[in-house]
């Protein structure tokens, strides 16, 4: 299949990234302001509203993953302007100014401001949110590249079908499009027990390759640590019965969304690729926390599969829900925006429908909605790691 | 999404070789004894010698015991037994290489 130099049409922003979507975010820096900033999101029905349920007290790599996700939403490619909604001054302006560093409109309201009166904060919020989706319904979609996307690779509620067809599938696209110069980030540490060996050999260095191993053997502590065996009994009973023998060939299902490539470099959740390529996440194997950590490190638009059926998008980046199970394709005609049952069912070879879906991702980036986006089932989630003081 | 009828084949796929390097194929449906399979990624049709329940590996040729075994290209266990071509490949003849 060809692709054409400027397939798709986005919304370039200043600082050279283009967005697939012009959203104006309404983002709670902390758990104290979130009524508020739903209050004014639900105001303004074409914003949409982030809030953080926690803020003060965080420790170590807690805060730093807590501050990167406000940064890395706000700089997020689909979003054209953000309104803070916030307590304190300094965090407040902290935030704002490294969103301001990407050149797009950022307005911030701070109770501190306010004499903390939450009605006076709604009030300016409402009225700054208000000018901002002014602002940015100016933008207009022009061509952009393949090389301009950034795609977040997920799956949830996985069955035999998941390992077997939809996770190679996405694997086929995956490749298609680091073949045109795109990223892709793949995520849940976790699901990459007994496949480490196959990622390390696919490590663009040796230090890449040590990142990989080290962040399995980490997760393997933490589980150690709380009495888990994570080899123990795994594959399951209900696995080895759909037909898994072995651990390898369970976490060589999951990971096959990652395509062929190199992978370019592990990162930490919410921490953005420095260049185009495939890049392995240490992150939670909870979907929702690991999809806001591929969202705050940049991704425009997530491929999500799914065996049984899974209803949870990204608020921020359109989610594309693939299957292969005939039955749950039968079913979730709105939910899955991708049915690869034919392929499952042996009537569609893998390649062409790989082709297909790099079609429908591209309009997707174009502006097709997505059902997650129609049904309004998005969220973003920030993983918590530890105890607060 | 704008997915067109699939393309017809002369017959559907009873098994998927997800890699050519792989020992094993996947069953897409329930495949029974002395079927002539046709494989996605072989040239040639499989005759089964097993009934392979669906979603569960049939091999694709002979595998020593003690010889690792391929699915995605990549080594997801070994074999434990003498597998010959067209029989079932699960917990009985292959273990984790992690276990």
């Amino acid at each position: 299949m060809t692709v054409s130099k400027h397939a798709w049409m986005g919304y370039h922003r200043p600082d050279g990234t283009v967005g697939v979507r012009n959203d104006l975010l309404v983002l709670s820096v902390a758990g104290l302001t979130g009524p508020c900033a739903r209050r004014v999101a639900a105001a303004l029905p074409l914003a949409k509203c982030v809030t953080m349920p926690f803020g003060g007290g965080l420790l170590g790599a807690d805060r730093q993953l807590h501050i990167e996700s406000l940064i890395g939403f706000g700089a997020n490619p689909n979003v054209g302007a953000v309104l803070l909604i916030g307590s304190d001054i300094p965090k407040v302006q902290l935030i704002a100014q490294r969103i301001e560093a990407t050149g797009k409109p950022v307005a911030a309201v701070c109770l501190d401001d306010c004499d903390h009166d939450v009605l006076t904060l709604t009030h300016r919020a409402l009225r700054a949110g208000a000018e901002l989706l002014l602002e940015i319904s100016r933008n207009r979609r022009q061509p952009a590249p393949v090389s301009a996307l950034s795609v977040g690779l997920e799956c949830g509620r996985s069955d035999p079908s998941s390992g077997l067809v939809a996770n190679p599938l996405i694997g086929a696209v995956t490749d298609r499009l680091i073949g045109l110069g795109a990223t892709a980030m793949f995520g849940e540490s976790l699901e990459w027990l007994g496949a480490e060996h196959w990622l390390a050999a696919r490590a663009a260095s040796p230090d890449i390759a040590l990142a990989v191993t080290e962040a399995v053997a980490r997760r393997a502590r933490l589980a150690a640590a709380q009495g888990e065996d994570l080899l123990g009994n795994n594959p399951g009973p209900t696995n080895i019965a759909a037909g898994l023998s072995t651990i390898e060939e369970k976490s060589l299902g999951a990971v096959a969304k990652s395509g062929s490539t190199p992978i370019q470099g592990v990162l930490r959740m919410a921490e953005r690729p420095s260049k185009p390529g495939l890049y392995a996440m240490d992150g939670s194997a909870y979907s929702p926390e690991s999809v806001s950590g591929f969202v705050a490190a940049g991704a425009q638009l997530v491929l999500f599969s799914t065996g049984v059926g899974n209803s949870y998008v990204s608020l921020l980046a359109p989610t594309l829900k693939i299957c292969a199970n005939p039955q749950a394709a039968a079913v979730l005609r709105n939910q899955l925006d991708f049915d690869a049952s034919a392929v499952f069912t042996g009537l569609n070879p893998l390649q062409t429908a790989a082709d297909e879906l790099l079609n429908l991702v591209l309009e997707v980036a174009g502006g097709t909605l997505t059902w997650g986006e129609i049904l309004n089932e998005g969220d973003e989630v920030v993983a918590r790691l530890g105890e607060a003081l | 999404m704008s997915v067109g009828p699939p393309p017809q084949y002369a017959a559907p796929r009873d098994a998927l070789l997800l890699n050519q390097a792989d020992h094993v194929a996947t069953a897409l449906r329930p495949l029974g004894t002395g079927q002539q399979a046709h494989v996605e990624g072989l040239k040639q049709t499989l005759l089964i010698r097993q009934d392979i329940p669906l979603c569960h590996k049939v091999a694709c040729r002979d595998i020593a015991a003690g010889e690792s075994v391929r699915k995605y290209g990549e080594v997801i266990g070994v074999a434990t037994a003498t597998i010959p071509a067209g029989t079932h490949v699960h917990v009985h003849n292959v273990k984790s290489q992690r276990s």
